[in-house]
Parts: C-alpha cells; sequence; structure tokens
C-alpha cells in the first residue's frame, strides 16, 4: 500500500488541510503569523549565499515546474545570459504565472487565498539568485478576492524590507527587487509563457515564435523568467532545507527518466466525495487519493475515468485507475503528462463523448487563432464532436475527428504554442479508450455491397 | 478568444462631452501603474480594467483617451481590449451572472444552474434582462472545480450552488445594487 513520505506538510504547512489539518481552519496568513511560523527564514539563508550558489542548490533539488510542463527550474534559471560578479546585468524580469485557468485546476489559488507570502518569498529568493530586478504576478482576471490578498501581502512585504529600494531584508544584500500584481483579463492562452509576457506589455495575448527564449529575449525584449507559483513556493524550504531533504519526498522515476521528488498540490474535483485541493508526495497512486482522502466514489458508484491534471493531458481509462500522479505518468499511460495534477474524476454513468465534446468546446474557444490548424482544426472538432453526440455522424466521423485531432498537435512545429497538442491529446485519447461509445453513438456508414443473383436463386 | 472581427468602417463612435478616463483614473495611472512598466503601453490592461470596473463596459471613446494619454493608437488599444473577454465593448447589466461551463462542472451539474438563471431572470444566455439589471453569460473553468458547479456574481464567487439557491443569491445582488450602486450601469 502507499506511503506518504512526508510526516507534515510542506506548501500547506500554514494552510490547514487534511490529513494534518481541517479545511475550516483556513485563514489568510499575515505577514506576523508567517514570521513567526518559520516565514523568510529561506531568503534570509539565500541571502548568506553566492547567487549561482542558490541556482546550484536549486538545480540540484531536480524541482521541476509545476505549471503544466514539468521543465527543471534550476536549468531554466541558467539560460539567463550570465552576470560577472559585481557587475550591473541591466533590466531583467520575473513573471509569475499565476493564470490558473487550465480547467480542473485549482492550486495556486489555495496558495494566493490563504498564504500569500510563502510565493512572494519564493519570489525574492527566485529574483536574488537569477538577477532579476522586477517581478510581476500575472493572475487571472477572475481571482479578483486573490489579487487583494496578493496586493495586501505585498504591502506588508515592502514595509517589511523584503521588496522595494531599501528590500531583500532592509538592504542588506545589495540587490532590490520590485514587485507588482498584474491582473489578467479573461483569456486562457495567457497562461501560455510568451502570451502572458504579450499580456504583460498591454498587447492581445498571442503566443510569440520561439526561438527567440524569454531567457535572452522576454518581457520588453529583456532577459526574462517565468514561473509558476507553486514553483516559486517551494524555493523557501528547498534552501532552507537543501535539496538532500526535498529528494526524500516524492519518488524516483521507475522507467529511467529524471525524478519527481517533491510533493505537490493537487485539486481533486469531479465525482468524489470530499473534493478539494490536497498535498501529497509525488507518485501517489489516483485510487489512493481518491479511496483514502477523497472518501471515495460519490454514491458509492464505479471509477470510470480522470484527466490527471487539465484537459489539455488527455484521459486515463478504467483500468488506469492505479496511476501514479508523477512525470512519468505521461510515458506510462498514454496521456501528455502529468500538468497541473489535479484530477477530474468522472463515474460509471458519465457520457465520455460528452466529455470529449465539453473539452473541444473550451479548446475551440480559448485558440488565439494564429495558427491555422488550431483555429479550424478546434472548430471542427467540436462540430464532428457536437454531431456524434446528438447521433447525427457516420462511422467514418470517427477516424475523421481522429485524423484532425492528430493533423493539429502531434506534428512539431505546425503550431506556435502547446494549446493545439493538449486539443490533440484531449480528444484522441477520450476517443481511443473509449471507442465503443462512440461508435454507439454513430450510423454505420453505407457500405455497398454487390448481390450476385446466380442460378436458382428465385428458385 | 475574440479573433473573429466585424466590419466597422462605416460605424460610428458615440460620444459624450464628459471624458471617461477621470482625473482621478488618470491620476491613479501616472502615479500607480506607468512607473511599473517600461512601456506606457503597459499600463493598457489597468487601464482598461478601470474604464471596465467604472462603467461595466469599455465605450469607443474611453478607448480613444486611453490611447491618448498611453500615447499609443487607438488600433492598439481596440486590438487588445477586443482580445480580452473581461472587456465588454457593449453595455451589459448592472449585474454579471457568469456560470462556469467546464469540465468539472459541466458534469456535476453545471446545466441545472444555467436553466435556473435563465428561469428566474427570463433571459438566455448571453442576454442582459429587460430592466438592465443582469447580464448571463457561461465561461470556462474559474478555477474552483472543487466547489463545482461554480458561478460568478459580478467579482464574487459561489461554490457549490444548487439551482433551488439562485433566486435568493440573485435577490442579493438586486438589493445591493439599490442600496449603494456599485458603480456600474451609467448607461
Ligand atoms: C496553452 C497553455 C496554457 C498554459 N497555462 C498555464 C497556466 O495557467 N499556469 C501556468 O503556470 N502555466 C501554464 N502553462 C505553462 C507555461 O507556458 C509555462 O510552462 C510555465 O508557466 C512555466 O513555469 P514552471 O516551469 O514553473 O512550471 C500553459 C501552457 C500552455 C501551452
Ligand atoms: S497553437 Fe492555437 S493557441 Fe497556440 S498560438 Fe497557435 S492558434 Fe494560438
Ligand atoms: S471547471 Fe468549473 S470551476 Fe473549474
Amino acid at each position: 500500500m502507499w506511503q506518504p513520505k512526508i510526516n507534515a506538510p510542506v506548501l500547506t504547512k500554514r494552510i490547514p488541510t487534511p490529513p494534518y489539518g481541517n479545511m475550516r481552519d483556513r485563514h489568510v496568513v499575515s505577514y506576523d503569523e508567517y514570521i513567526k511560523t518559520g516565514g523568510y527564514v529561506g531568503l534570509r539563508k539565500a541571502l548568506s549565499m553566492k547567487p549561482d550558489d542558490v541556482t546550484e542548490e536549486v538545480k540540484k533539488s531536480q524541482l521541476r515546474g509545476r505549471g503544466g510542463a514539468g521543465f527543471p527550474t534550476g536549468l531554466k534559471w541558467t539560460f539567463l545570459p550570465k552576470v560577472e560578479e559585481g557587475k550591473d546585468p541591466g533590466m531583467r524580469y520575473l513573471a509569475i504565472n499565476a493564470d490558473e485557468s487550465e480547467p480542473g485546476t485549482f492550486k495556486d489559488r489555495l496558495l494566493m487565498d490563504f498564504d500569500p507570502h510563502l510565493m512572494l518569498e519564493g519570489i525574492a529568493i527566485a529574483c536574488y539568485a537569477c538577477r532579476l530586478k522586477k517581478a510581476y504576478i500575472f493572475i487571472r482576471g477572475e481571482y479578483h478576492h486573490q489579487a487583494k490578498v496578493l496586493e495586501n501581502a505585498l504591502k506588508e512585504a515592502y514595509e517589511h524590507g523584503i521588496f522595494g529600494n531599501k528590500g531583500l531584508l532592509n538592504g542588506a544584500s545589495n540587490w532590490s527587487v520590485d514587485c507588482y500584481v498584474h491582473r489578467g483579463a479573461g483569456a486562457y492562452i495567457c497562461g501560455e509563457e510568451t502570451a502572458l509576457l504579450e499580456g504583460l506589455e498591454g498587447k492581445r495575448g498571442w503566443p510569440r515564435i520561439k526561438p527567440p527564449f524569454p531567457a535572452l529575449k522576454g518581457l520588453f525584449g529583456k532577459p526574462t523568467i517565468i514561473n509558476n507559483v507553486e514553483t516559486l513556493a517551494h524555493l523557501p524550504s528547498i534552501i532552507e532545507n537543501g535539496w538532500e531533504w526535498f529528494s526524500k519526498q516524492g519518488c524516483n522515476s521507475t522507467i529511467g527518466g529524471p525524478p519527481s521528488w517533491g510533493t505537490k498540490l493537487m485539486g481533486m474535483s469531479g465525482h468524489v466525495n470530499q473534493p478539494g485541493c490536497y498535498e501529497f508526495d509525488l507518485g501517489i497512486p489516483l485510487r489512493t487519493f481518491v479511496e483514502q482522502y477523497c472518501g471515495g466514489m460519490r454514491n458509492g458508484k464505479k471509477f470510470k475515468a480522470a484527466i490527471p491534471g487539465g484537459v489539455s493531458m488527455g484521459i486515463l481509462g478504467t483500468d488506469q485507475y492505479d496511476a501514479e500522479l508523477d512525470f512519468d505518468i505521461g510515458r506510462k499511460h498514454n496521456v501528455l503528462g502529468l500538468g497541473t495534477a489535479c484530477p477530474t474524476v468522472f463515474d460509471e454513468d458519465t457520457d465520455m463523448v460528452a466529455v470529449a465534446r465539453n473539452i473541444a468546446r473550451f479548446f475551440k474557444h480559448e485558440s488565439c487563432g494564429q495558427c491555422t490548424p488550431c483555429r479550424e482544426g478546434s472548430g471542427w472538432l467540436y462540430q464532428l464532436l457536437g454531431r456524434i453526440e446528438e447521433g447525427n455522424a457516420k462511422t467514418k466521423d470517427l477516424d475523421l475527428a481522429l485524423e484532425i485531432a492528430t493533423s493539429m498537435g502531434s506534428m512539431p512545429g505546425t503550431t506556435i504554442c502547446g494549446l493545439a497538442d493538449g486539443n490533440n491529446w484531449a480528444v484522441r485519447t477520450i476517443m481511443n479508450k473509449f471507442r465503443p461509445e462512440f461508435e454507439a453513438r454513430v450510423r454505420p456508414t453505407f457500405v455497398p455491397v454487390r448481390v450476385t443473383v446466380g442460378a436458382g436463386a428465385k428458385g | 478568444m475574440a479573433w473573429i472581427t466585424k466590419p466597422s468602417g462605416t460605424m460610428k463612435i458615440e460620444r459624450r462631452a464628459e471624458p471617461y478616463l477621470t482625473a482621478e483614473m488618470r491620476r491613479d495611472l501616472s502615479e500607480r501603474y506607468l512607473p511599473r512598466y517600461e512601456r506606457k503601453m503597459g499600463a493598457l490592461l489597468p487601464a482598461l480594467h478601470m474604464v471596465q470596473h467604472a462603467y461595466g463596459w469599455v465605450p469607443f471613446q474611453a478607448m480613444e483617451e486611453i490611447a491618448a494619454f498611453l500615447e499609443i493608437s487607438a488600433a492598439e488599444v481596440y486590438d487588445t481590449a477586443s482580445f480580452y473577454e473581461e472587456y465588454w465593448l457593449k453595455p451589459k447589466g448592472r449585474h454579471l451572472v457568469s456560470v462556469c461551463r467546464s469540465i468539472a462542472c459541466e458534469f456535476c451539474g453545471q446545466t441545472e444552474i444555467t436553466e435556473a438563471v435563465k428561469a428566474a431572470l427570463g433571459i438566455d444566455v448571453g442576454e442582459t434582462t429587460d430592466d438592465g439589471e443582469f447580464t448571463l453569460i457561461e465561461l470556462e473553468c474559474l478555477g474552483s472545480c472543487g466547489g463545482a458547479p461554480a458561478i460568478l456574481i459580478d467579482e464574487v464567487l459561489h461554490e457549490s450552488v444548487t439551482p433551488g439557491q439562485i433566486p435568493e443569491l440573485l435577490a442579493k445582488a438586486r438589493a445591493e445594487s439599490n442600496g449603494h450602486g456599485h458603480g456600474h450601469g451609467h448607461h
């Protein structure tokens, strides 16, 4: 049976979360409470180290991005132009991805709802390590409450010498950072890192063609690091406790890939008894998560399928209930990846054709329209799936839908960003893993049959 | 996403003498927002948010005023404003009811919620009530999937809502605008 490796929560240390605490006790953690409970100790330690040594520690921890792609954070930081010690690197930025709009995902929100200083401390550490001067928290427009919580926390952080002219702990570090909240305005695509930069520049959220990569040419053409809220929230404890401590949480790869160390915020939604956002070691099996921590499936129904972490990832089939939620999940279970590790679970009564249609509608609505395969393909897929759902499609339409899905995402270089590939994986894996359900909804394609009327046929 | 545009060559822009971008907004933009960004255009989303918040929509005249203030072209402002769904280019109701239709919500009872709102207000999705009080829309994931079905009424989120709660939630919003007018709906 799966056992947790942590005996105390890390990211949710101050956010009561089962099995360690009661969700009803959750409250906004002020600067004072944050300090009393060990806050900004990681930052103090970081400031006593050389910036490059902080980066080295993060590299060794093999922390992988929590925004969806799982890219190693320390490695990303090393793509910045090198800075000679004591030299001014010029303007360099941090963009914090708090756009959280992937359907099924509600984890960054937990940190911004209750413990905003954890991510602010992470921001301070990242800016110190990478020599970044300004940080923008790009938060989705619908997070009104969270934007207010962040503004208040930022005010406290400015007052207490974290940010601003006399910042990074009262001017002790010869480095200062400004940090601002920048509200998005209702566009899923702004979660894509270069679209996010466009949104910061006041433009429409059209992803940029890469290269150049943001680490060299990002916001306003300057070197820029983009990290997810949860990724940054991991930094204080990694710096405070060291990479070896981090490596004892989570799990190693069983297929020879890089490890999935550390804990992960996992928001569970769908047909379970106790949905909500929890924190677990990476590697927890989906079944354990549902049965042991979420009170099992709702109304005593059976598990049918789950999205591992956002609709872009595709679907886990009925026989994949035991899938471990770690960064190997893509290769092991034929989904795109772990994504945001916020599973949406469906019970046996769920209509998978409707699930596919819902997801196709989402992508059609959110495609930014720059690339023809994505703009057109997403519309065609939605139309086809709608027809299948209504029972107005033919068998050959199933293959047509699969062909469209495959051609809009799988071929590298046909689209600018990953949205099209998410659309492809979602539709393709649902159709393949639940093919009989789709076949039952279509009318057989008319196949002409030649009937030979031979001698004696009449008699 | 708003990548389908309408021909606008013959469109007439309605104007009023009083500027939409008030002196107070200009001051706030100059003092708080402009210093944050390397280029003035960086303050465009904050400026549009201000106008949207104050009037409930973003009139074309306001876009021209923002353009002049940020020293960019009105076309650039329109390009951005038309892309983001939170900016309304036409007046909407005093209150906006947004029902999440994404994956967790649809399969946890969202359709009944939409139906309940439609019945309570007597309008369809995308419409505004005759008295100008409510506009109903459906949108994508609100980041409350654990509390599905979720709806947003103006800036307040409601989780795990049931169809039975809808009339009460709407009445509460209506009472608020009778009390201290939210600043919206000057149209
Ligand atoms: C269509 C699309 C939407 C995305 N949405 C988000 C998002 O809402 N939040 C996020 O952190 N990353 C999102 N990402 C991933 C970002 O592009 C980027 O990889 C991430 O913010 C990097 O941070 P990390 O390395 O700390 O995870 C999205 C990517 C794509 C292609
Ligand atoms: S793949 Fe789709 S969303 Fe991404 S840039 Fe192209 S059109 Fe836009
Ligand atoms: S799916 Fe409705 S809030 Fe996420």
